[in-house]
């Protein structure tokens, strides 16, 4: 308790040191105040989320030269506070070059929702794909350049310390099902990658954008940022019979090269984005594998178009992700087909939003929708009414069928 | 030359010069309206908008835009950052127009939570912008081929000559069945404009309340659009406008919508 009181102490010190700095020095300061409230449908009744949020934007720009600092915290009832920066970076202009220092969001790609060749910021998966896609994205120390010519651009990135995908808590009602005969006992010793100049990652774009069509073109030698679940397994030399497991988490090199285009046809934006995964790892179940892992070549790629109709927003994606050369006894799918759909409507002069965006897996008749109301009671002042309705009892969005919610989120911008 | 053809000469001058002079005043609804239309603005223009929205309790609700527009010979491109309120901060819009009859815009939004610019479609032009009482057709320039214009009578209106002229979209569907506009003689400026729903009722009206000359170009600084039927307004106000100042054709790029206003 007295910690906690400690940290807060900090954080109004920092706080107020800091707006008077910001008044001192004419920065841009921006951000908001979130109340988030989620409650389980099944079960007791027991809250999903109780969450407070203080976001804050420090930004300063000057003729060659800018900086941003995005500070967060999340505050829990009777656990310990979340405090951390979401970006910090500078930036330095030159003519036809931006530089970007710093941690930073980078984000590519055409797809709403789904990630293919935006792979460079990794995942906070704390609370599955819930949270605000700002709040998704992790924040990666880096170097980007970006050289402009016209139109085009050609941006390369330098990240010389891997972060991984942030995974819910073993406790939480979010950490994913796992599949074994048997309890494992995780062994983490081979989880981090160390920070040398060999282990970094590099990444790099050419984009342009024409009144036909906007197109990029990528590839990336990276870490893939979700963990191969290497498994060794303990048989009773008598009986045969499996005694137990051990998982050992360790992230695998992984190259990728890409693109995305998006394109007006009369009424219709299309959108398409896809990657060729070189070598990435897969569980599988044949016996004769000694770790449970084997290592294949995988395709990922989404058709999408949207559309009004109505003065209804539509969108619709179509997401393949195909693994090739294909073993039989790999636990994945060697097709897994999923769906986005989005509908979204205003009334009241933009002042009231009615949206419906769901994922629809395709191989297990699963899904996951997501209706919401927003009104903006005055401006900058939000109130969300949504619900999170999983489907299916199996796959990515079935796996959470228990974890039906209802959620406000209650927001002032300033 | 006798007396009597000096007679007849002098007759057919005083004929003749009537009709000369009709000929050359009697202007078409079109001409007015691609007079208006083709009026000199600049080759390029940059200013603070700010919008006023007023609903028929008297609350208000302002938004603020900083825009950037520039002549690029056969297409024109415009950007825009939203400035307030805080929550759409940081986000801008960019479209690019061109003069080929029928060829639709092309249209960019940066949103800053997603990071990411997107393509969007220019079709709705008869959505409103911002909730305002301008549709997004009402605000840029609608091409004077897209109605059959009439000039309607001539009168003052502001102590200032104005050609009435009624313009009836060619598509049925259009949200208007008809508008009527008066426009200022030589200065070629709409005064004012009537919007008229599909049941022929008056939907709405453009009250120009200021414009200056700026640099030699005329310029509309204050407009207000009232819907008379919600009796909502909009009271839309251009300040700080600079024109003709050399805007870098770099600055209608998506690497100026990421980086917002500097």
């Amino acid at each position: 308790m007295i910690k906690l009181y400690f940290k807060i102490s900090w954080v109004v010190f920092a706080l107020f040191i800091f707006i008077n700095v910001a008044q001192a020095q004419s920065l841009n300061w921006s951000g908001y105040a979130r109340n988030y409230t989620g409650m389980l449908l099944t079960g007791n009744k027991k809250y999903a989320i109780l969450q407070n949020t203080f976001n804050l934007n420090i930004e300063q720009s000057k003729d060659k030269v800018a900086f941003k600092v995005n500070p967060y915290i999340y505050q829990y009832p009777n656990q310990e506070m979340e405090i951390g920066l979401r970006e910090a970076y500078m930036d330095i202009y030159f003519n036809s070059v931006d530089l970007r220092i710093g941690k930073q969001q980078i984000i590519w790609g055409k797809a709403d929702g789904v990630f293919i060749t935006d792979i460079i910021s990794p995942k906070d998966l704390s609370e599955f794909l819930l949270r605000d896609f700002d709040e998704i994205r992790i924040g990666i120390t880096s170097l980007k350049a970006d050289y402009f010519l016209g139109d085009n651009t050609f941006e390369f990135v330098w990240a010389p310390y891997f972060t991984s995908t942030q995974m819910p808590d073993e406790n939480s009602i979010w950490f994913p099902q796992l599949d074994f005969p048997v309890s494992p006992v995780f062994d983490y010793s081979q989880k981090e990658v160390a920070a040398t100049l060999e282990n970094s990652e590099v990444f790099a774009k050419f984009s342009a954008i024409t009144s036909a069509i906007d197109f990029e073109i990528m590839a990336g030698y990276m870490w893939d940022d979700d963990p191969t679940m290497h498994i060794s397994k303990t048989i009773n030399p008598q009986t045969h019979q499996l005694t137990g497991l051990t998982v050992t988490p360790r992230h695998h090199r992984l190259g990728l090269a890409g693109g995305s285009f998006s394109s007006t046809l009369g009424g219709f934006v299309l959108r398409g984005e896809g990657a060729y995964y070189n070598g990435k790892y897969f569980n599988s179940e044949d016996s004769t594998l000694t770790d449970g892992t084997v290592k294949k070549n995988y395709l990922h790629y989404l058709l999408g178009v949207d559309y009004t109709l109505w003065n209804i927003r539509l969108s619709f994606q179509f997401i393949q992700q195909a693994i090739l050369d294909y073993e039989n006894l790999i636990k994945n799918d060697e097709f897994e087909n999923t769906m986005t759909v989005l509908a979204s409507k205003d009334f009241l002069r933009e002042t009231l939003r009615l949206e419906l965006f769901s994922y629809i897996g395709l191989n297990n008749s699963d899904a996951l929708i997501r209706p919401k109301i927003t009104y903006d009671l005055a401006d900058g002042f939000e109130l969300l009414l949504g619900a999170n309705i999983f489907l299916g009892s199996e796959g990515r969005f079935g796996q959470y069928d228990d974890n039906d919610m209802v959620y406000t989120k209650i927001k002032y911008s300033f | 030359m006798t007396i009597k053809k000096i007679q007849i000469l002098i007759m057919a001058m005083i004929i003749a010069v009537p009709i000369v002079s009709f000929a050359q005043k009697k202007i078409t609804g079109l001409q007015i309206i691609e007079n208006v239309y083709n009026r000199a603005t600049g080759n390029d223009m940059q200013g603070d908008l700010t919008m006023t929205l007023t609903n028929s309790r008297g609350d208000q609700r302002v938004r603020k835009i900083k825009q950037f527009i520039k002549d690029f010979g056969k297409m024109e491109k415009k950007i825009m950052f939203f400035v307030s309120p805080a929550d759409v901060r940081n986000t801008s819009f960019m479209n690019w127009s061109y003069d080929e009859a029928g060829k639709d815009d092309d249209q960019w939004i940066y949103l800053p939570a997603l990071k990411k610019v997107k393509r969007i479609s220019s079709e709705s032009k008869s959505d409103y912008f911002m909730g305002s009482d301008f549709t997004y057709d009402d605000l840029g320039d609608r091409h004077p081929i897209d109605d059959t214009h009439k000039l309607l009578r001539e009168e003052k209106v502001d102590g200032e000559d104005c050609y009435v002229v009624e313009s009836i979209p060619k598509d049925e569907d259009y949200m208007y069945s008809r508008t009527v506009s008066w426009i200022i003689k030589d200065k070629w400026i709409g005064l004012k404009k009537e919007f008229y729903d599909e049941d022929e009722e008056l939907l709405k009206t453009l009250t120009i309340k200021k414009y200056e000359k700026i640099k030699g170009y005329w310029t509309i600084l204050s407009s207000e659009m009232h819907n008379v039927q919600k009796d909502h307004t909009t009271k839309m106000e251009l300040a700080n406008v600079k024109l003709d100042t050399g805007i870098p054709a770099n600055k209608f790029t998506e690497r100026m919508m990421k980086r917002g206003i500097k």
